[in-house]
């Protein structure tokens, strides 16, 4: 499930001004919310008979379509289900801002009473939703809300990843595959980011502070994905003794892999973000790479749908509700990616482990 | 006998060839999707004046860029910038803006326009290179200029009387991208059919060395229609500013496969010496239409894309197949 390539440079710029960074241990909100664990949202049975009862129904206003939209959106989808909320409308802006004020213009022809969505460019959407405000339909966002936009009163809430846990699991995974001693590489996203930016410092000051007997002997920033080859052979040619090397994500995780292999080095793990096929199959393989960690994806589109349908019959909800991530190895590899994506492993990686 | 039933039957059927069925595929078309999302999405909200507005109010960037492209396919040439230079022109518009006041961002937005309507013009009248070349490089070239020019940060636009006239307003009930719509269809309508440019255009377009021996001045007509198109997606640029509230380099980046394609099924011919602006209103209106009904039909995206596609494959064919005969 790789988000961050979906992600296009401009929103990157967009992000870091609004988002603050996280301080110690904890991943902050978009506006600098606390966190709460998405699970703490729940709803009793008294409220989902009333919602159930309210007749309501819910739009999807995407910003694109990736593999992570697609389980944020079957998570939401089963989740409205499951509360008889009828979904009647599903777009996709393509990560145009005026193409998404469109759908919420289009959608809002269905009278839906939630939309749930994901702004192309918060530091400008208030325009976008406005209407639906306007028209009392109850917004609930993932990942980041219009800048100006009061949580309570203009919408229900933000549901993402524990971005902090992600990079913190990282950091345990690396150290239960090396043995918790060792030389360690660290890859980061060297651009202002604030999705890689809390997740590769969460993996730093885990080694760092929990470790004593793992010491970061090499770093390298990647600004661009495409030279990930490039920096990853620098690295093992001046480093060949690494134990093992945490790269920011899964697809430059994959030309590491690729060096390591064309070096003829079978010694070195690596631990990556994000669920990936071909990583996934050289995990269960017994090559390099030792884990990959992943959100929950499809949890995030459950808690938001949950968490709006909710907002319909009185029910609060906290502004920043973020979900698990999971470290996934060769081991727990189906369970992972039912967790993860709500989706049986991809066939390749069920034959591998058979 | 026999002969003359044939020879009576003859004339009719020419007679009704002539009648050009080819020009009203695009109002048939047209007329056949709107009676199919109103049967089917008679509860569904389509039908509501709200909606059908919205639908305007959307292509409203979409239809003024189709004239543009009305006026260059006709004269042969193409101009595939106009999807980098409606950011280049909504990004100078609100800097300008925000420093300057609206009429100094008005003047920059249209003038980015012209501007990039004018390298694209030169390079192809006067240099002699073919526009397709010319403006995919410059639309590459401008999308670059539109990431650099604000380092890729949006940039809001804030002025209420901007946003009031080429977004959100309204005069005299009606809303003010209504009006820009419909000025600039009546305004390049009446152009294109009834002065003696529109006609140059027209023969540049069928045949330029003809054009050119009969005295048309043809690297004029080229500059002109490049010029027209640029200026035209920077007024595109302006609305989409005033509408979003906000200028982005990815604004306008999607749009130039729906302006060609409205164009097209509009009536226009892709190699040139035919066009119709009021055939672009309706094929960008049918557009609009398209993916507004498929959402509301409740289709998953790519269900939308598949049927969306399918139906503009389908109306392409139909309105091109006839004209080649």
């Amino acid at each position: 499930m790789n988000k961050l390539s979906m992600i296009p440079a401009g929103l990157v710029a967009v992000l870091l001004s609004t988002h603050a960074f996280a301080a110690d241990g904890a991943t902050t909100g978009p506006h600098g919310e606390k966190p709460t664990p998405a699970a703490s949202f729940t709803l009793t049975p008294d409220e989902e008979t009333k919602i159930k009862d309210g007749k309501f129904t819910a739009a999807l206003v995407w910003h694109e379509m990736s593999e992570y939209t697609n389980a944020v959106n079957s998570g939401a989808q089963d989740e409205f289900k499951r509360l008889g909320v009828e979904v009647v409308a599903q777009t996709d802006a393509g990560f145009d801002a005026a193409r998404q004020k469109a759908d919420v213009e289009t959608v809002l022809a269905k009278k839906p009473s939630i939309i749930l969505s994901l702004p192309v460019d918060p530091a400008t959407a208030g325009p976008i939703y406005d209407p639906a405000l306007k028209a009392g339909v109850k917004l609930a966002f993932v990942d980041n809300s219009p800048q100006g936009y009061v949580q309570g009163k203009d919408y229900v809430t933000i549901v993402s990843d524990d971005l902090f846990q992600m990079g913190h699991k990282a950091g345990v995974a690396m150290a239960e595959a090396l043995g918790k001693k060792g030389k360690v590489g660290y890859i980061f996203h060297d651009a202002d980011f604030y999705v890689t930016n809390q997740r590769d410092q969460a993996f730093k000051s885990t080694i760092e502070q929990d470790y004593p007997d793992m010491k970061i002997t090499a770093e390298a920033g990647m600004a661009d994905p495409a030279r990930a080859e490039e920096i990853a052979q620098a690295m093992v040619t001046q480093n060949p003794d690494l134990d093992g090397i945490y790269v920011t994500w899964a697809e430059p995780a994959l030309s590491v892999l690729s060096t390591l292999r064309s070096a003829g080095n079978t010694h070195t793990k690596i631990v990556t973000l994000d669920l990936n096929e071909p990583a996934a199959l050289d995990m269960v393989k017994g090559g390099a790479v030792a884990a990959l960690v992943a959100d929950e994806a499809y949890n995030i589109g459950v808690t938001a749908a949950r968490a709006a349908a909710g907002s319909l019959v009185g029910k609060q909800a906290e502004p920043f509700l973020v979900v698990d991530s999971l470290a996934v190895t060769k081991d727990t590899v189906k369970d992972g990616w039912k967790k993860s994506l709500n989706k049986d492993v991809p066939a390749t990686i069920a034959e591998a482990i058979k | 006998m026999s002969s003359a039933t044939s020879n009576a039957a003859n004339p009719a059927m020419s007679m009704i060839s002539r009648i050009n069925i080819q020009q009203y595929v695009v109002y048939v078309g047209f007329l056949a999707i709107f009676l199919f999302f109103a049967i089917v999405l008679k509860d569904s909200g389509f039908l509501t004046v709200r909606n059908l507005s919205n639908i305007v109010l959307q292509t409203a960037p979409i239809t003024i860029m189709a004239i543009g492209m009305v006026f260059v396919l006709s004269a042969g040439e193409i101009d595939l910038s106009i999807g980098s230079t409606v950011a280049v022109a909504a990004l100078s518009a609100a800097v300008t803006m925000n420093a300057y006041g609206m009429i100094a961002g008005i003047a920059a937005g249209i003038g980015a326009g012209v501007a990039i309507g004018l390298v694209n013009g030169l390079l192809v009248a006067y240099v002699r290179l073919p526009s397709f070349l010319v403006t995919l490089a410059t639309l590459g070239l401008f999308a670059g200029v539109a990431r650099s020019l604000t380092n890729l940060r949006s940039i809001p636009v804030t002025d209420s009387m901007f946003t009031g006239f080429f977004g959100s307003g309204s005069l005299l009930g009606i809303p003010s991208l209504i009006w820009w719509t419909v000025i600039a269809i009546v305004a390049g309508h009446l152009i294109f059919r009834e002065t003696r440019f529109g006609a140059h255009v027209l023969a540049t377009g069928d045949n330029a060395r003809a054009a050119s021996v009969s005295g048309i001045p043809v690297p004029r007509i080229r500059l002109a229609v490049l010029v027209i198109s640029g200026a035209l997606a920077g007024l595109a640029g302006l609305l989409y500013a005033g509408r979003l509230q906000a200028a982005k380099y990815t604004l306008g980046e999607t749009d130039l496969m729906t302006v060609i394609a409205a164009v097209i099924v509009g009536g226009t011919l892709l190699n040139g010496g035919k066009g119709s602006i009021i055939g672009a209103l309706v094929g960008s209106l049918m557009m609009g239409m398209l993916n507004n009904g498929l959402i509301l039909m409740g289709l998953s995206v790519s269900d939308q894309m598949i049927v969306r596609g399918l139906i503009i494959l389908a109306a392409v064919a139909v309105s091109l197949r006839e004209k080649l005969r």
